[in-house]
Order: structure tokens, then C-alpha cells, then sequence
């Protein structure tokens, strides 16, 4: 599992941590019953304070995607297949938000923005 | 004790001066807090009490929960201090300084020591007086740290250090965190080092306590908002207190705001625009926090 932050984005890391790890979880990357390294050595690893991976472990843990041990790593929890889905609608639509801001914008209708993303879904298909 | 350091009313006058006014303060242990300010803000005078380095004109400070007045021995080997000005003995060499120092510590950790010495590349037979100011301070961060100190005050540690060196010294702060339970302090304005490591920010103005928060809660709470409006142009000026600086122009403005997520869906209903939200990093709101209060 690869994470990535930046620090000197003025997005708080947690939170960067946590949008990673749950596309992880909902990509099918990490599988449930998977380990998650320990803050300890993702502090050393990331270079960021232990407290910030903390936080974003609890809050993980607190949306029921991981499960902490004590005295053991975290793993992924096993989570229900409609669950699962709605997670993944959610995070597209978050993605997609901005998007649709920029359609409005540009002045085009909802079919003709509906269709330019289906164009690229299909290309990208091939 | 969960604070390592705790100000109550802190006062401190030179004469005519007042460096700090009221401080009321307290330090968590286990964190690494960022003391911001600009220069002549009270930084390094509220640094220096911390070690009892100055007594209060009125007020009580109190450190690893002794009061100022009163540290002795076994609250002192607990601290390590890397100051502004930094003093050595200019006729040793590197190697020298570090066994005379160590020799007032029973606990002095060699291994640490060498290891710092190798990472941040100090030559040991090299003579203090003929030091270039980075390798100084860097002298300086390897006499405060070797003891294990359980407080660690950093004042302006990694100004002549380059980006390598200081890449290292960070990584090596985290590691006093994590092995040590260390509490770190430390006052930079390398904000973008500062934004890396810390969890806390005090950010001090003319001698007063101007933020005490969670770095986490200011960069969610500063934001940078491009808005477009939905219909028609915007007002020329928006009133709302939460924003801090506009430039607004026809249908477009660009917004710096103090906000929270319901003040964000607000705006956007009550003025019918879109906002693009961009968080704001701590060199860019560091402005901000220290022009607020006035505005």
C-alpha cells in the first residue's frame, strides 16, 4: 500500500491518510482481514507526527473500515457488499463535485456533461 | 503531569517594554508545538522562562510542574535547550565540547551522539570558533538532545541549515517524539518545516497569546474561496465577519475566510454562488492569524 502526503497542502494529513486508505479499502487494494502498518512505523515512514496517523486510525475505525487490536496491527474490516457500493457511489460523487460546478459553469446542459463523461469512461474501456 | 509547561498571567516588563502580556498558557505533554510570531513578538523572552532563564514581573509559570523560581536539578537534566545566540567554548574542537558537556550528564547517550554527528555531518576534530553557522547550530542541537531531555525548546534551530540537513533534523525530531515521549517546542519562521512536524501552533503578537489551537483545526478552518455567482454580479463587498480579505470583481471574487463547514453552505445559499474551497497552508494563513484580532 503506497500513501502519500503533503504536508504543506492545507489539507490536514488525517484527512489525506484517511481519503487515501478508504480508497484503498474501497478499490479492493487492501482486502478485508488485510494489516495496516503501525503508526509507528508510518510516522517514520511518512515523516509526519505519530498523533497525526492516530487520529486518522481512530477516525477509520470509527466509520467501521478499520478494526484496531491492541498490541496487534490494525486490519481491514470485512464490510457488507451494499455498504461497499455506497462508499464507492459516495466517493465518486465527491470527486465529481467540482466537476459539476465546471459544467454549470461552461453552460452546458446535464445530457451533454453526462455524455462527455460516459465518452471517457468508454474510451478508457478500450 | 499532563503539561510540561503552564503560565498563568505571565507578564514580563523591561522597563518601559511590555515583551509579554498575560500569557495564559499551557503545554501538553507528547506534542510538538510551533511557536510563531513575528520578530519582536515575545518568542524567544516567553522561551526563556521556560528554563527559568527569566522570572515572571507578574504572574506564575511553571515547568515539568515546578514552579519557574524554583527548577533545580532534577527538572533541568530533563530539558535541553538549542537558543537563538548560540554560546560555545570557541577554542575546543566539535569533539571536545560534546565530552565536556556530556561529562555533567551520567545518562548521556554515545550512539546517539555519533549516529547525530554522522546524519547531520559534523567533523569532530573540527574547531567550534572556526564553524561555519549552520555546523554551529548544528553542535548545538547535538549538546541538547544526547541526554534524552523529556523537554526540548528549539528557538529558531534551522535557519542556516540546509534543506538536506534540515530534512534530517526533522525526521530526527519525530524520532524524539516517538522514542523519547519527548515534548518539543520549537519557534521557527520556516513555517513550511514548522507545518511538517508540529501538532500544536502558539502563535504569539506584541507580547499576547493570538492562537493556542491544533494545527489540524486552523487548516480547517482557513481557506481560500473562488466563488462564482449564479446569476448576475456579486456585491461589491461582502460583510460576513468570517471573511477576512475580498477581491471580488463582476461575477467572480476571491475570498480568505476563517469559516466552518455550515458558514461555507450558508454563503453559498444565501448569495446563490459556487465556492471552490482551497485550504489554506501555514505560510499562507500565517498573515492572517497575526492580523485578525485588529481587523
Amino acid at each position: 500500500m503506497i500513501l502519500v502526503v503533503d504536508t504543506h497542502s492545507g489539507i490536514p494529513v488525517y484527512r489525506q491518510l484517511t481519503e487515501q486508505i478508504r480508497f484503498h479499502v474501497s478499490s479492493g487494494l487492501l482486502s478485508p482481514g488485510d494489516e495496516i502498518p503501525s503508526t509507528r512505523s508510518l510516522s517514520a515512514k511518512l515523516g509526519v507526527n505519530p498523533m497525526t496517523i492516530s487520529k486518522a486510525f481512530a477516525l477509520l475505525e470509527e466509520e467501521g473500515v478499520l478494526e484496531r487490536r491492541p498490541g496487534l496491527p490494525s486490519v481491514v474490516r470485512q464490510r457488507q457488499d451494499d455498504r461497499l457500493k455506497a462508499t464507492r457511489i459516495k466517493q465518486l460523487e465527491d470527486a465529481l463535485r467540482p466537476i459539476a460546478t465546471k459544467a454549470m459553469q461552461l453552460g452546458l446542459d446535464p445530457e451533454e456533461a453526462v455524455s462527455a463523461l460516459r465518452r471517457l469512461l468508454e474510451t478508457d474501456e478500450r | 503531569m499532563k503539561f510540561v509547561f503552564e503560565a498563568t498571567g505571565l507578564t514580563k516588563r523591561f522597563e518601559q517594554t511590555i515583551a509579554l502580556d498575560q500569557i495564559d498558557l499551557k503545554i501538553r505533554r507528547q506534542s510538538i508545538v510551533g511557536l510563531l510570531g513575528r520578530n519582536g513578538s515575545g518568542k524567544t523572552t516567553l522561551l526563556r522562562h521556560l528554563m527559568g532563564l527569566y522570572l515572571p514581573t507578574e504572574g506564575q509559570v511553571s515547568t515539568l510542574g515546578k514552579a519557574a523560581d524554583r527548577l533545580d536539578h532534577d527538572e533541568l537534566v530533563q530539558i535541553g535547550f538549542v537558543p537563538q545566540e548560540i554560546q560555545l567554548l570557541d577554542w575546543m574542537t566539535v569533539g571536545q565540547h560534546l565530552r565536556y558537556v556530556s561529562s555533567f550528564y551520567p545518562e548521556w547517550d554515545r550512539d546517539r551522539q555519533k549516529r547525530l554527528l554522522n546524519e547531520l555531518e559534523l567533523e569532530p576534530s573540527a574547531v567550534v570558533g572556526a564553524l561555519s553557522s549552520g555546523n554551529l547550530q548544528k553542535l548545538a542541537i547535538i549538546l541538547a538532545v544526547c541526554h534524552h531531555p523529556q523537554l526540548l525548546v528549539l528557538d529558531e534551530p534551522v535557519s542556516d541549515l540546509d534543506p538536506i540537513v534540515r530534512a534530517r533534523l526533522l525526521e530526527f525530531l519525530l524520532e524524539l517524539l516517538r522514542e523519547d515521549q519527548a515534548t518539543i517546542l520549537v519557534s521557527s519562521h520556516v513555517l513550511r518545516d514548522v507545518e511538517k512536524i508540529v501538532d500544536w501552533v502558539i502563535c504569539l503578537d506584541r507580547g499576547r497569546v493570538i492562537t493556542d489551537t491544533a494545527l489540524d483545526d486552523l487548516k480547517e478552518r482557513y481557506a481560500e474561496w473562488l466563488i462564482t455567482s449564479h446569476n448576475g454580479d456579486l456585491p461589491s463587498q461582502f460583510s460576513e465577519t468570517f471573511v477576512l480579505e475580498q477581491d471580488v470583481s463582476g461575477r467572480e471574487a476571491r475570498l480568505l475566510v476563517d469559516h466552518s463547514q455550515s458558514a461555507r453552505e450558508d454563503f453559498g445559499a444565501t448569495h446563490r454562488v459556487d465556492i471552490h474551497c482551497r485550504p489554506l497552508n501555514l505560510e499562507e494563513m500565517f498573515p492572517l492569524l497575526v492580523k485578525e484580532p485588529t481587523a
